[in-house]
C-alpha cells in the first residue's frame, strides 16, 4: 500500500492522460483528473460521453491502452476487478446489477466477503468460528440496513424489489465492503423526486460521517450541482470542463456541448 | 396448533440465523430423524428398507452435491455419474492397496477410505471444472458430456482401475468399522443415513456461509460478483470440488454398500440425467429439494407398478414404463419453464400460506 498516509484533501486517486478505444469506438481520449480523499466528486456528460467507461477503468473492469492510474500514491498495473476491491474501491451500475436470487440481506453480505476468513471445513461445521464470524458481519449489515431504512424487505428476494429499492440495496452492497472510494454510476436514475432526495440524503451522510470519498456520475444537474464538492465534464470521450460546481456551469464548452447534445 | 412465527420472537440475530427458525419446523424435523433413525430399521421390512431408502439416500446425497454446482453455483453439470465412478473406483482402489500393504487386519478405516474416495472425485471434478472459467450453459454441459464418457471409457479400457478383473465387475469389501460388521439391510441403511444427514447438514452450512453466497453471486451474476470481490475461477473450482466429493462419497457408497459391486455401468450417462431431473423436480438452490426430487424419482416408478393394480386397473409392465417417461417429461418440461424451484418452493410457498391461514390478513 501507498508509503504515506493520506489525509484528507490529498489526492486519492490520480487518473493520467488515459484514453481507452474498443476497436475503432474511442471511448476516452487523453484524460486527466483526479479524486481528492473525503470529497464528492462528479463526473457528468452527454450520452455516450464515457463516464461509465472512465468508472470501469478505475475499478479494474477495463485496461485503458494509454496513460496511468495512481492510487493512495501507487501506479497500478493492469489490475483485476476483484484486485481493485481488495484495495478499497467499491461501485454501484448504471444498471441495477444484484444477485436477484437471492434475499436485501444476504445481497449486502456479499459485500462482506472479502473480510470473512472462514474456510470450506469450518464453514461446514459452522458451530464456533464460522458462526461468530457469520454474526460480526450479520451486525455490522443490519447496521448498514438500518441506516438505509430497509428493514422491512431484509428477507425479500430483490427480484421481487422495485427499482428506487433496489439501487438502494445495491448501495448498501457497495457500502458493506467499507470503501475508501465509493463509485455511484447514475444512482438516482429513474427515481421520483422523493427517492432522489433519500438517495442523496444517504450519500451525503456516508461521506460525511464514514469520511468516504465518492466519485459519481449523475444525469440530474440539480443533483450535481447540490451534493458535489467538485466536477468533471466529459463530452466525446474527452475532458471539456472542470472545477467547483459554479465554474463548470458558466464553462461555454459544457453549456455548448450540453445543448449540442440535446440536453 | 397453528404453524406460526407469532410469538416466536428471536431476540438474536444468532437464532434468526438457525438453520430452521420457526420451532414448529425444528419439531417436525426431529420427529423426521426419529422415524428414519429408529422407526424406519425396527419397523419396515428388509425389501424397503435395502431396495428404496437406502438408493434413494444415497440418490439424494449425489443430488445435493449436483444441486451445489448447478442450483447454486449456476454451473450445469452432465457428467455426475462419472464423478460417482470416480469415487467408487478410488474407494474400492484404496481398499486393495491398504490391504495389499498391511493386510486384511491393517487397512484403512472404511469411513476413511469413502471420505478419500471423495477428495480424489473432488481433484477430478476440478480438473473438469477448469474449462467452467471460460464456457458457460450450453457448452460447458458439453464438456462435463465428455468428461462423463471419458472417464466411463477409461474405467473400462484401463484393467488397472478394476485390478484386472475379466469382467470388469469387481466385489466390495465388507461393511466393517471398528470391527463390527455392518451385514443386514438396516444396518447397511443406518451406516447410509448417518453419511447422508452429516453430509446435509455440511452442504446447508456450506450454502448459508459466505462461501455459500459467493456461488450464488456467481450464479446470479458474475461480473458484479467480480467487482465486489470474488474471483471467479477460485470461487467455480470451489463448487466443483465440494460438489464431485459429495457425488464421488455417493459413488463410494452405491458400490459398497447399495450393489457391493463396483462397475462402471451402474454410473452412465443415465445416471447423470437421473440425478439432474432429481434436482430440476426437486428445486434448484435447495438442499431440500435434493431430497425430495430424490424421492419423487425413486418412488414414482414403485408408485406406477403397485397403485393402478390396486385399484384394479391393470395397466402393463411397458405402460407403467411409458407413464413413468411421460411423467418426468411433463414435470421436467412444467419446473423448466414454470418454477424453477421445484417441488421445494410449492413447499415453501405452502408453508408461507400456512402461515397466515385461517386468516390471511
Ligand atoms: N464494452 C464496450 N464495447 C464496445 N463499446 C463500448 C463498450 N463500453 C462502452 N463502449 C462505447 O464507449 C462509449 C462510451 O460509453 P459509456 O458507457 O462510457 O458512456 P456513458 O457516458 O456512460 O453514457 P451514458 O450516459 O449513456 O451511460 C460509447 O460509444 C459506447 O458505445
Ligand atoms: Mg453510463
Amino acid at each position: 500500500m501507498g508509503v504515506h498516509e493520506i489525509k484528507p484533501g490529498d489526492v486519492l486517486l490520480a487518473v493520467e492522460d488515459i484514453s481507452l478505444s474498443f476497436g475503432a469506438v474511442r471511448a476516452i481520449s487523453d484524460v486527466s483528473f483526479d479524486i481528492r480523499k473525503g470529497e464528492v466528486r462528479a463526473i457528468i456528460g452527454p450520452n455516450g460521453a464515457g463516464k461509465t467507461s472512465m468508472l470501469n477503468c478505475i475499478n479494474g473492469f477495463y485496461h485503458p491502452q494509454q496513460g496511468t492510474i495512481t492510487y493512495k500514491g501507487q501506479k497500478r498495473s493492469a489490475m483485476k476487478p476483484y484486485e481493485a476491491a481488495a484495495q478499497g474501491i467499491a461501485r454501484t451500475f448504471q444498471n441495477v446489477a444484484l444477485f436477484k436470487g437471492m434475499s436485501t440481506l444476504d445481497n449486502i453480505m456479499t459485500g462482506r466477503n472479502l473480510k470473512m476468513k472462514s474456510n470450506l471445513l469450518t464453514s461446514m461445521i459452522w458451530w464456533g468460528k464460522a458462526e461468530k464470524e457469520e454474526l460480526e458481519h450479520r451486525r455490522f449489515v443490519e447496521d448498514i440496513i438500518d441506516f438505509l431504512e430497509i428493514e422491512a424487505i431484509r428477507k425479500t428476494p430483490v427480484g421481487r424489489l422495485p427499482y428506487g429499492l433496489q439501487k438502494r440495496v445495491e448501495l448498501g452492497r457497495a457500502l458493506a465492503a467499507e470503501p475508501e472510494l465509493l463509485l455511484l454510476d447514475e444512482p438516482m436514475a429513474g427515481m421520483n423526486l422523493e427517492e432522489k432526495e433519500d438517495m442523496c440524503r444517504f450519500i451525503l451522510d456516508v461521506n460525511d460521517e464514514f469520511g468516504t470519498t465518492i466519485c459519481l456520475i449523475e444525469h440530474d444537474m440539480g443533483v450535481v450541482m447540490d451534493i458535489s464538492d467538485r466536477v468533471m465534464v466529459l463530452d466525446y470521450g474527452g475532458k471539456i470542463g472542470d472545477g467547483v460546481p459554479e465554474e463548470v456551469r458558466t464553462n461555454q464548452n459544457v453549456i455548448d456541448a450540453y445543448l449540442g447534445g440535446g440536453h | 396448533m397453528f404453524y406460526r412465527e407469532a410469538g416466536q420472537f428471536k431476540s438474536s440475530y444468532k437464532e434468526d440465523q438457525a438453520v430452521f427458525p420457526i420451532l414448529q419446523d425444528r419439531i417436525g424435523i426431529a420427529i423426521l430423524l426419529l422415524v428414519a433413525f429408529i422407526g424406519i430399521p425396527l419397523f419396515a421390512g428388509d425389501y424397503f428398507v435395502g431396495a428404496i431408502m437406502t438408493p434413494f439416500l444415497i440418490l439424494a446425497l449425489a443430488a445435493v452435491g449436483l444441486n451445489i454446482l448447478t442450483g447454486y453455483a449456476g454451473q450445469i453439470s452432465l457428467g455426475t455419474g462419472a464423478f460417482m465412478a470416480v469415487g467408487a473406483f478410488s474407494a474400492y482402489k484404496l481398499a486393495t492397496f491398504s490391504i495389499a500393504l498391511g493386510g486384511a487386519e491393517a487397512t484403512l478405516p472404511l469411513i476413511l477410505t469413502i471420505l478419500l474416495a471423495g477428495v480424489v472425485a473432488a481433484l477430478v471434478g476440478v480438473m473438469f471444472g477448469i474449462p467452467s472459467l471460460r464456457i458457460k450453459g450450453f457448452y460447458l454441459a458439453v464438456a462435463t458430456l465428455a468428461a462423463q464418457f471419458f472417464i466411463e471409457w477409461l474405467l473400462v479400457k484401463v484393467g488397472w482401475f478394476t485390478n484386472y478383473s475379466p469382467s470388469g465387475v469387481i466385489t466390495a469389501p465388507p461393511l466393517v468399522v471398528l470391527g463390527y460388521e455392518f451385514h443386514t439391510p438396516a444396518e447397511k441403511y443406518l451406516f447410509t443415513l448417518t453419511f447422508v444427514v452429516v453430509m446435509a447438514m455440511a452442504a446447508k452450512n456450506l450454502v448459508r456461509s459466505h462461501i455459500g453466497r459467493g456461488w450464488m453471486a456467481i450464479r446470479d451474476m458474475d461480473i458484479a460478483a467480480e467487482i465486489i470481490g470474488f474471483r471467479p475461477l477460485q470461487t467455480k473450482l470451489t463448487a466443483f470440488a465440494v460438489s464431485s466429493f459429495f457425488c464421488g462419497v455417493a459413488g463410494a457408497l452405491w458400490a459398497f454398500v447399495h450393489l457391493g459391486t463396483v462397475e462402471p455401468e451402474a454410473f452412465g450417462i443415465n445416471r447423470s440425467f437421473s440425478i439432474l431431473f432429481m434436482v430440476i423436480i426437486g428445486g434448484m438452490g435447495s438442499i431440500l429439494g435434493a431430497f425430495i426430487g430424490a424421492a419423487f424419482i425413486t418412488l414414482l416408478p414403485i408408485f406406477l407398478n403397485n397403485v393402478p393394480p390396486m385399484i384394479g386397473w391393470n395397466i402393463g409392465v411397458d405402460m407403467v414404463a411409458h407413464l413413468e417417461f411421460m411423467i418426468f417429461g411433463v414435470l421436467i418440461i412444467f419446473f423448466l419453464i414454470v418454477e424453477p424451484h421445484g417441488l421445494a418452493r410449492l413447499w415453501t410457498i405452502g408453508k408461507e400460506k400456512l402461515r397466515t391461514w385461517p386468516f390471511p390478513y
